[in-house]
């Protein structure tokens, strides 16, 4: 069971109820959230916010593709996956993503959270730009998606 | 034919707009764009070499949401996005 969305921030905020509400189940004895929200400092350098961009169907995609390999390489079939990733000016302690997972027992609900988590960081397409004082911004350098150079 | 770049993360520096416009002869491919951006670039942006680096670490992605490979013929007014690298969560 799978939730994904890309969340326009001007529209809605993430919401951890309506995480909630979508693993809850009597199958599951074990649910873990993860959110991540913007931090005040990075790289020595005082962050005001951030700006997320999205290539929003290319990041389903990649949900997508990240919860049917936990099928496979972790071995987790039975489980209810929440992804939800905000796009727009975040910000200090704005949620800017919700992770949350439900499973039978907590072995593979801890271990199928880092997985997703960890993919997404390496392959949804995302980027963050940081904002500081005196309208000064940038944006974060990157992981290369794979591509054939060839 | 004319070819659209869709513009997403810091390559949303090279242009006002959400996009690129190019016109590419017939069976152009992806490495055709990569140069015809470094061209722009060069153009536009003085050769700044921080947007180069960013032109040549990139990905692109095909209309029907596929990473496409360099050798990728482009179709006639097909839209192409550039994938820069990464980093959201």
């Amino acid at each position: 069971m799978l939730h994904t969305k890309v969340i326009d921030i001007k529209e809605k905020k993430l919401s951890i109820l309506e995480a909630e509400n979508f693993i809850s189940s009597s199958e599951f004895g074990a649910s873990i959230f993860f959110s991540g929200t913007v931090r005040n400092q990075n790289d020595n350098k005082s962050v005001l916010g951030i700006t997320y961009d999205s290539h929003d169907a290319l990041v389903i995609k990649s949900f997508e593709e990240i919860y049917n390999e936990a099928d496979q390489k972790l071995n987790i079939k039975n489980k209810a996956v929440f992804i939800e990733h905000a796009k727009g000016y975040l910000n200090l302690g704005e949620v800017s993503i919700i992770i949350a997972v439900a499973c039978k027992h907590r072995d593979e609900a801890y271990i199928l959270s880092r997985y997703i988590i960890e993919e997404i960081k390496k392959r949804s397409p995302i980027w963050k730009k940081e904002h500081y004082q005196n309208n000064d911004s940038t944006w974060l350098k990157g992981n290369p998606i794979i591509n054939e150079k060839n | 034919m004319k070819i659209q770049i869709e513009l997403f993360g810091a390559s949303r520096d090279f242009s006002d707009q959400n996009f690129l416009e190019f016109d590419l002869e017939n069976n152009s491919t992806i490495k055709d764009i990569r140069n015809k951006i470094v061209e722009y670039l060069d153009k536009n942006f003085r050769g700044n070499e921080n947007f180069k680096k960013i032109v040549n670490s990139s990905a692109f992605c095909s209309e029907n949401n596929n990473i496409i490979s360099d050798n990728y013929k482009i179709t006639s007014d097909e839209k192409i996005a550039i994938i820069p690298p990464i980093g959201g969560g």
